[in-house]
């Protein structure tokens, strides 16, 4: 069984395709990066993956429950960090973690909680409003939040997005840490980002999941000298 | 319901946290009624017994603003991004903004009521059931900005949410009788919640329940039912596609 599997999927806004057909199968523990330009569909695909959104046709199957008929309890296995930080501003760091416990009715919240300000060292803010971080903070937060519920399957859509690199490279670091524990599929722009922490690489232009495999193979496949080029060439479909 | 008091209390802590809610939901109302009590104005309206429902209903109008604040400015954040993928159910949300605004009422009523009395309204247990009946008005305000927050984005809800909070001043007798601006103003107040709203806290808190007829009743309930019912039509449909 894996953790996640599409058949056809595909969703249209009107009379554009926003996400074409896709048949995508992710192991249980792998960490799965959609890379894709602007508008590849990237954060629709995660969107009907995370139950947010309904497909226009197509399968999806999220641990072997289906999209569709088994809605409430993918909601429990599941957690997302979205593009844009998604913590309540005129809460404090600590009082968000109590909420977003509350929301999944976790039983061990205190436990949980103090893992999670264990995990990303966020003793020095855990008592500061959640406006007044800084972006890097607001989305270590905005990640330890999400996994709260100690999800199964977490959706990381586009982590590291305007952060310094300092901060990015700080998130990597407990990115990796969950890799094997959980399954992780995150969208990104950075090639490196995509490179250093993923299992495997999925390609999306235009709706289409172009091509799949690590690193190494689409190195390979493309007959390129590094992973930017790879990228490029099969996003453009070798015409740059 | 365990999710619903959860998200309440997150709700609760973002209003007292803004401290213009502070400003409208209670110093204004509390002004306003300490002004026309300090330069008695010669008529039956002004009197501390006509003039604090008008004051308590006045003060409910702003938890219209305050949730079509809330709800609109959820959903343009990511916030509820997070939430729509978590198990909670559109009731959940609902009653999660409508139970974060009872304490709020039943603050400004406890603040209403000293200042009324101070101004020389007589204690009596009336006031008690006043704030009971003053939670159950205070749910028309909540889903008329349920609605509004809910159809609306977060700059045009507010000021949407202003023109209610204008509509109490105008139709709702609080100010002026009805009758004063001529006899189709008078049918459309008839016929809109604010003037009921008025009178049914009226009739409980001066003991004059023979005030209240079944029509104040009637359309209070019908406004507070169809609206909750769209509101929650439109929140519904409003989280799928906003996330579209």
């Amino acid at each position: 069984m894996f953790a996640i599997e599409t058949k056809t999927l595909t969703k249209k806004f009107k009379e554009k395709t926003a996400v074409n057909a896709i048949n995508l199968k992710i192991n249980k523990g792998e960490l799965f990066a959609l890379l894709g330009t602007n508008g590849a569909g990237k954060t629709t695909t995660i969107k009907m993956l995370s139950t947010l959104i309904l497909p226009t046709s197509g399968d999806i199957k999220i641990n072997g429950l289906d999209i569709l008929k088994d809605r409430q309890k993918i909601k429990e296995i599941l957690n997302v960090s979205p593009q844009e930080t998604a913590i309540a501003s005129n809460l404090t760091v600590m009082e968000n973690l109590e909420f977003m416990a509350g929301v999944y009715q976790i039983k061990n919240k205190q436990q949980k909680i103090d893992e999670l300000i264990k995990i990303f060292k966020l003793n020095e803010v855990i008592k500061q409003k959640a406006k007044t971080l800084s972006g890097g903070w607001q989305r270590k937060v905005s990640i330890a939040i999400s996994l709260i519920n100690e999800p199964k399957i977490l959706f990381l859509d586009e982590p590291t997005l305007g952060l310094d690199v300092i901060s990015r490279k700080e998130l990597w670091k407990v990115i990796k840490e969950l890799k094997g524990k959980i399954t992780i599929m995150l969208t990104t722009h950075y090639m490196e980002e995509a490179e250093s922490l993923s299992d495997r690489i999925g390609i999306m232009a235009n709706g289409d999941l172009i091509d799949v495999g690590t690193s190494e193979e689409l190195i390979k496949k493309s007959n390129t000298k590094d992973f930017e080029d790879a990228f490029v060439k099969i996003a453009t479909g070798g015409e740059l | 319901m365990m999710r619903a008091l959860n998200f309440s209390k997150r709700n609760f802590k973002e209003l007292i946290r803004d401290p213009l809610s502070t400003i409208f939901a209670l110093i204004l109302p509390l002004f306003l009624l300490f002004i026309f009590q300090t330069i008695k104005i010669p008529s039956e309206q002004f009197n501390i017994e006509n003039f604090t429902p008008g004051i308590i209903v006045f003060g409910s109008s702003f938890l219209t603003l305050f949730t079509s604040m809330l709800v609109s400015k959820d959903r343009a954040s990511s916030l509820l991004i997070r939430l729509g993928v978590s198990p909670m159910k559109t009731t959940d949300y609902i009653f999660g903004y409508v139970l974060s605004f009872i304490p709020v009422i039943i603050i400004q009523n406890i603040l209403f009521f000293i200042l009324a009395c101070f101004f020389g309204l007589q204690f009596s247990y009336s006031m008690i059931l006043t704030v009971l009946t003053s939670i159950i008005i205070g749910m028309l305000y909540i889903v008329i900005g349920l609605l509004l927050g809910s159809c609306f984005n977060d700059k045009t809800a507010p000021p949407l949410s202003s023109i209610i909070i204008q509509l109490v001043c105008f139709t709702s007798g609080m100010y002026f009788p009805k009758e004063m601006v001529g006899d189709i103003f008078a049918k459309i107040c008839g016929y809109l919640p604010f003037e009921s709203c008025v009178t049914i806290i009226k009739g409980i808190m001066n003991n004059t329940i023979e005030i209240i007829s079944l029509k104040n009743i009637v359309v209070f309930v019908v406004y507070t039912i169809v609206i909750l019912v769209l509101s929650i039509i439109v929140f519904k449909k409003k989280m799928i596609s906003d996330n579209n």
